[in-house]
């Protein structure tokens, strides 16, 4: 069913393709002493979509906790990462971080050229809405709105007009294999089918950054392959993608793999060669 | 945000708790629905008295002594208008007639075997029964041993009195005085109605023989009948300047002001001053019982808050969603907010329609005609709406500052 839907200009209608020559040096060396392979560190690669630049992160419960210390790296335009570590790694805490959702204690975090460390709460929302497609493990759906209701919900905080915002909707459902689907509640669908559409919400305001966390823990193994099968259909479409997992036969769907371990990269593996 | 979706968004959770919904807002129905219908039960009855007053009485101006202070009532019902003032006051410009009025204690009336006791009778001149309030028969005349009653009074009795009928008036110290009904009046209209507009027996008769109140002119010297009260009839075109006329006379040259105490005001009341205060007093009451209306709006307002609450609570994990994908605070709280006007709104258009209702079965039960009140109809729509906003304001700002992540890990 999967391998039937074409990816259509939908799924990356602007951003894609164009390589950007990047003459910026990003700090990426903390990346590249780990793993010293990759890096988007040479002109002609094309531009980081993400740059993380010394981020640490601490949380008071108690007593002083850091989640993150001084993490840098970087995702060049059109790469696939996975983020592997173990739970309380703060490899959630680097995804919330870069997905808008939290601010650094220090450092800075950019996503598609906009600081999102320094932005207001507003400011973030709006980088969420429109830069950020989260894809999660438990699909978040709203319950009481039909799938076609979720895919357009971020192009209503977004002021998209309402016969847009359905149409291009429609279209991501139809390319998620769901066109028949677009008015049942959640309840009413799959688990794959409610995490196609969630994918498919996350595609809606065609973000540079598409975040999935844990994507396929809520789903069976054959489920789990489709919804990769589609990361890797956005990824051939020059999609940027970020995937947080546990597992490593998801991580090696990437091509890249970024090892965090007590709040530090240990490891870059790149694995772009090996596929 | 486009309103229209977070309508909808707020629409599918209404429908999505029917149960806790329909009871939210049968509290603003319940409000809104008592503050309607006292207000409209109020304007039904304002209506009808200020009907009765208003339709015939305009041209009446009533003269009376009033207390200047709180004390001394019971001096004001003393006979103090005498004969000479009566003339006086007929020779003023713009005055058609002069109605005194005595008030006669009777301690019952006997017709056939039927007693109704402590009653009170009206003297007044043949001319105060004019001829569009004569239901059937005649006025009395003057000198005569000869009454009028109103309808309720007619009524009284288990065989109904007719224009014809025997009475027996026992006065306070036993002595028996047979009287002839002449007429049945209808007691709400012509120049006497504002002594009965509470719709009262009445029994009228002239001022020969049955006021006997006598007092000695300081102006003529002589004694002379005197009134508690007249009625003046003055030219419907010029109420205003023969009230003030009339004024001046008592104020300055009366017998009654020589007669009555420094405490007590001589004052000169036209029909449309009564229509006045009675609407006042009225309005009064009714804003105070609508008032203990609004207090079960409160209690509705505290309802929806309620329930917001815990609608916030339920719906961390959708506020997260919203805003991971790009939903400000703003937006959030306009969801919430428009959620709670919905059950605002929702409490009012049902709660209108059930207080004109049970305010039109009050309006009937009372006997009066019913009334609408659109002012207060309006307001309780308002109000609602209001309610509702202002009820849902810190649930919504509650729900504007959740954290994102925290509500994406609620379970």
């Amino acid at each position: 069913m999967v391998g039937a839907w074409a990816v259509s200009t939908l799924l990356c209608y602007d951003r894609c393709g164009a390589a950007k020559l990047d003459t910026h040096s990003y700090p990426s060396h903390s990346v590249s002493e780990t793993a010293g392979v990759d890096g988007p560190t040479e002109t002609g690669q094309p531009e980081a979509t993400v740059v993380v630049d010394t981020v640490s992160k601490h949380y008071t419960v108690g007593n002083r906790v850091t989640a993150l210390d001084a993490v840098s790296l970087s995702l060049a335009e059109g790469s696939y990462t996975a983020i592997m570590g173990p739970s309380g790694s703060g490899k959630s805490t680097l995804l919330n971080l870069i997905g808008g959702l939290d601010t650094p204690s220090s450092g800075t975090v950019t996503v598609d050229g906009q600081q999102v460390s320094s932005a207001d709460e507003d400011e973030r929302a709006a980088i969420r809405g429109t830069a950020i497609g989260f894809v999660f493990q438990t699909f978040n759906l709203m319950p009481r709105l039909t799938a076609i209701e979720n895919v357009a919900l971020p192009l209503v905080f977004d002021g998209w007009a309402e016969a847009n915002r359905r149409e291009r909707a429609a279209g991501l459902l139809a390319d998620v294999g769901l066109a028949d689907r677009t008015d049942h509640l959640p309840a009413e669908l799959s688990g794959g089918q409610r995490q196609r559409v969630a994918i498919a919400r996350a595609l809606a305001p065609d973000p540079a950054l598409i975040l999935a966390d844990e994507p396929t823990g809520n789903v069976d193994t054959d489920t789990g392959g489709d919804i990769l099968d589609i990361f890797d259909e956005l990824h051939a479409a020059g999609n940027t993608l970020l995937v947080v997992t546990h597992e490593r036969h998801v991580a090696e769907r990437a091509d890249r793999i970024i090892h965090v371990e007590d709040g530090t990269v240990r490891a870059t593996e790149s694995l772009t060669g090996a596929k | 945000m486009d309103g229209r979706e977070a309508l909808r968004i707020a629409i599918r959770s209404v429908r999505g708790h029917k149960l806790r919904s329909t009871l939210t807002v049968v509290g603003i129905v319940i409000g809104i629905a008592s503050v309607v219908t006292f207000a409209t039960f109020g304007a039904s009855v304002q209506a009808e008295i200020v009907g009765d007053i208003g339709d015939s009485s305009a041209g009446n101006i009533y003269v009376f002594g009033t207390p200047a202070d709180d004390e001394g009532f019971d001096r004001v019902i003393q006979p103090v208008f005498t004969a000479g003032d009566i003339e006086n006051l007929t020779g003023i410009d713009g005055v058609s007639n002069v109605i005194p009025r005595g008030v006669v204690q009777v301690s019952s009336i006997r017709a056939g075997n039927q007693t109704l006791a402590r009653q009170q009778m009206t003297a007044a001149t043949p001319s105060s029964i004019t001829p569009d309030s004569v239901v059937s028969g005649t006025a009395f005349t003057s000198g005569e041993q000869e009454v009028v009653v109103n309808e309720r009074m007619a009524r009284a009795f288990r065989e109904n009195l007719t224009a014809g009928s025997t009475l027996t008036l026992v006065s306070a110290d036993g002595s028996e005085r047979p009287v002839t009904v002449t007429g049945i009046i209808n007691g709400t209209r012509g120049a006497l109605p504002i002594s009965n507009f509470a719709r009262q027996p009445r029994i009228y008769g002239p001022i020969d023989p049955f006021h006997e109140s006598v007092v000695e002119s300081p102006s003529a010297g002589v004694r002379q009948r005197a009134y508690p009260q007249v009625t003046v009839i003055a030219e419907p075109r010029r109420i205003a300047e023969t009230k003030t006329a009339i004024e001046t006379y008592l104020t300055t040259e009366s017998d009654a002001r020589e007669l009555s105490g420094v405490d007590t005001e001589l004052v000169a009341r036209s029909g449309s001053d009564f229509v006045e205060e009675i609407s006042d007093v009225i309005d009064q009451i009714t804003r105070f019982v609508t008032g203990i209306g609004v207090i079960s709006l409160v209690v509705g307002a505290i309802g929806i808050a309620n329930v917001m609450l815990v609608s916030v609570t339920e719906r961390t994990r959708e506020i997260g969603i919203m805003k991971a994908v790009g939903a400000r605070n703003r937006d959030v709280m306009g969801v919430f907010v428009i959620e709670a006007a919905l059950l605002g709104t929702l409490g009012s258009i049902l709660g209108v329609p059930l207080g004109i209702l049970v305010g039109y079965g009050a309006a009937g039960y009372a006997d009066v005609t019913f009334a609408l009140a659109p002012e207060w109809i309006v307001l309780a729509v308002v109000v609602g709406l209001l309610v509702g906003v202002l009820a849902g304001l810190y649930p919504a700002w509650r729900a504007a500052r959740v954290d994102p992540i925290d509500a994406l890990r609620h379970e």
